[in-house]
């Protein structure tokens, strides 16, 4: 092995371990006039049933112990979901409950992605019920709706308040 | 015949290869060349990993992880670049381990018997990926909420969790400190399992080193070591969920995806993971020989068998045992396993009366090559003859190399030392094995159990009455055609001035090496 040969090794040796350093933080910018609305919670979905009333000769073939009277099937309903953002429709979705049988909560997660500034935001929540359906479960549409400033690389969140009855924008969790 | 993908890519990537690795062994020598060993390489930086995570861990709070990592980035002298070296041995583990993947699949050390070896392979290296990953997450920074963020979004398409993990991401509510005893509970685990599968990985090999030597070994950490301290991985803004970090300097070896997936949905990303999962994983079926071209394993003739246990002793994938016979011997008999074999044939050439090694390919087969070939050429005494592995020969395509003809093994731990002594008692001046670097061997011990054989006395070894000034031993990669012509010259150049041995003389081979009445072909191979 040369002398030359040994330098050689060494430099390669240099430049492996400088890429290695060099590609172990790679930067990545975003533009500075990024900014996020986001969409966030988590929301109990309206139950409709519908009920019916057993006749006495259905109610004669079940035994004492579990007779009820009125036998309900039922359904947890989805949601549309709308973001309009200026006066623009951002975006619109309609939001099934979780779990393989729709019995779990509905959890809204979106992000928009927005260049900051002011804007006026609304956002619509509602209940896709059966037509004339009234449900006393809780509201069948929450909405949100009002100027949205927005700095730089900033995220607006929109969530729900601790009641769970209304919509609001959080500026910082903690 | 037709040459499918598969083989033309690697084709391809072993005439890449072959170029770099006769480039890093003028850079490095053949026995420091990182390539051959980037295996052994990747268990080097794991136990960094392990040493500088022992330390880390005192000054880690589950409480407050970036609090507690910005003082660690604050040690001047320990933890800033303990933990720099500690992230730079984990890339560097992820480039050895992509050079080793690439290494084995190109050179067909994938199916068979070292399936095993690449699934296992490929589960090590996905495991070593996610310890990583929570590796970056426990720092909580804009690069580890990245993680955290897109990886949560890709697992949410699975509705195996109560409720989407994501929102544990979204600045809704706080971050539970729950989530960082999980993560780092995970990191911690997940090299416990990473040594239980690196026992698979090697569970077929005999005699596993899975050290670099020495000076590549404290090469590396010295190298890494000094980069930790001029160059000190940077601690990025702390992670906020309702802030898009301006700048995150992503670590590519293990953020790689990062990109890319953020700008598909996660169906998608999950279709192009499985597809290329899959495809990685049915290597060991892409890469298999036709049914026509596959080598066939190894097996013992219980008629030539001694007992001695040689093939046993050095067969690298402990493909052999020595098993009760069933004839009236006071010995054992050796037995190849067929789904251990990989019909290297280095048994072959470790037995002295040549009766165990791949059909065809036994002792008592290579004398009747080593006939064909001296026939052929006509060796004379100013000259010499080249004993070449097929890996090495197979990349020079020809049939003579710096003038001197060339008798191909599959190995060069399968040549039987009888071949060697024909040739030189034939009229060869000079006999000069070339085969591959020791730690290049496709079947891992063929060059160390073939020196030893020629030079040290291990059956079946080479007759003393061999005269060893006529005999080389090179090792040359594919590429190093320049440094094994010179090779060449010089050996011939020596053996031209060589007087006339006097103990090679009367000395015939037909007595010595007789071969048996049986022939090979009529016994009862598995």
């Amino acid at each position: 092995m040369s002398a030359g040969e040994k330098v050689l090794g060494i430099v390669a040796t240099v430049v492996a371990a400088l890429a290695i350093a060099a590609a172990s933080q790679w930067s990545v910018r975003a533009g500075s006039d990024q900014a996020l609305v986001r969409l966030s919670w988590r929301a109990e979905p309206i139950r409709v049933e519908e009920c019916r009333t057993l006749t006495d000769e259905e109610l004669a073939e079940i035994p004492a112990h579990m007779r009820r009277s009125e036998e309900c099937t039922g359904l947890y309903v989805d949601y549309e979901l709308r973001l309009v953002i200026d006066g623009r429709e951002a975006y619109v979705d309609t939001i099934a409950p979780a779990g393989m049988r729709r019995d779990r909560p509905i959890y809204v997660i979106h992000d928009e992605p927005i260049l900051a500034g002011d804007h006026e935001v609304t956002v619509r929540f509602s209940a896709l019920l059966p037509e004339g359906y009234e449900s006393d479960d809780g509201p069948a549409e929450l909405e949100w709706s009002g100027p949205f400033p927005l700095a730089p690389y900033e995220v607006g969140l929109i969530t729900l308040d601790a009641d769970g009855a209304s919509l609001e924008r959080r500026v910082r969790a903690r | 015949m037709t040459v499918t993908p598969v083989r033309a890519s690697q084709r391809g990537g072993r005439a890449l290869l072959a170029r770099f690795d006769a480039l890093f062994n003028r850079l490095y020598t053949w026995r420091f060349n990182p390539l051959y060993h980037s295996g052994a390489l990747v268990v080097g930086c794991f136990a960094v990993l392990v040493a500088t995570g022992l330390y880390l861990i005192f000054f880690y709070r589950i409480g407050a992880p970036y609090d507690s990592m910005e003082r660690i980035a604050g040690q001047a002298y320990t933890g800033r670049w303990i933990r720099t070296l500690h992230r730079y041995a984990s890339d560097l583990a992820v480039v050895a381990a992509v050079v080793h993947a690439f290494r084995m699949g190109i050179q067909n050390r994938t199916w068979g018997p070292r399936a095993l070896a690449w699934i296992s392979g490929l589960v090590l290296f996905g495991v070593f990926l996610v310890c990583g990953w929570t590796g970056y997450v426990m720092v909580w920074d804009a690069h580890g909420q990245l993680i955290a963020s897109e990886g949560a979004r890709l697992l949410d398409v699975f509705p195996i969790f109560s409720e989407p993990m994501a929102r544990t991401f979204v600045g809704e509510r706080d971050m539970p400190s729950a989530f960082f005893f999980l993560n780092l509970f995970a990191h911690i685990a997940i090299p416990v399992g990473i040594l239980l599968i690196l026992w698979i990985h090697v569970s077929r090999l005999a005699r596993t080193n899975v050290w670099p030597p020495r000076p590549l070994l404290w090469g590396m950490i010295g190298t890494l070591t000094l980069l930790s301290v001029l160059w000190p991985a940077t601690l990025g803004p702390e992670a906020d969920p309702l802030r898009i970090p301006s700048e995150v300097a992503i670590d590519l070896f293990y953020g790689f995806w990062l990109p890319w997936s953020r700008s598909v949905s996660p169906g998608v990303a999950w279709i192009t993971i499985l597809a290329v999962g899959a495809a990685l994983l049915a290597v060991p079926w892409l890469t298999r020989p036709s049914a026509a071209s596959e080598t066939v394993p190894s097996f013992v003739d219980p008629r030539f068998c001694t007992g001695c246990e040689q093939c046993y002793h050095d067969c690298p994938y402990e493909a052999i045992s020595m098993v009760p016979r069933d004839d009236d011997r006071p010995y054992a008999v050796g037995l190849v396993d067929p789904s251990k074999c990989v019909s290297c044939g280095i048994c072959a050439g470790s037995c002295a009366p040549m009766g165990v090694g791949p059909r065809g390919r036994t002792g008592r087969d290579q004398l009747p090559e080593v006939q064909a070939f001296i026939t052929e050429h006509e060796p004379t005494r100013d000259d010499v003859v080249l004993v070449a592995c097929a890996r090495t020969a197979a990349g020079w395509g020809l049939d003579r190399f710096a003038e001197a003809p060339i008798l191909t093994v599959t190995c060069a731990g399968s040549l039987h030392s009888s071949v060697v002594e024909y040739l030189v008692r034939a009229g060869a001046g000079g006999v000069m094995v070339v085969a591959c670097p020791p730690r290049d061997c496709w079947n891992r011990e063929g060059v160390t159990w073939l020196e030893a054989r020629l030079y040290e006395g291990r059956e079946a070894e080479l007759k003393d009455r061999v005269d060893r000034t006529r005999l080389r031993v090179v090792y040359a990669a594919e590429r190093e055609h320049a440094r094994l012509t010179a090779a060449v010259e010089t050996f011939r150049s020596q053996v031209r001035a060589l007087d006339r041995v006097l103990a090679e003389r009367g000395i015939r081979i037909d007595t010595t090496c007789e071969l048996p009445a049986v022939s090979v072909a009529e016994t009862d191979g598995p």
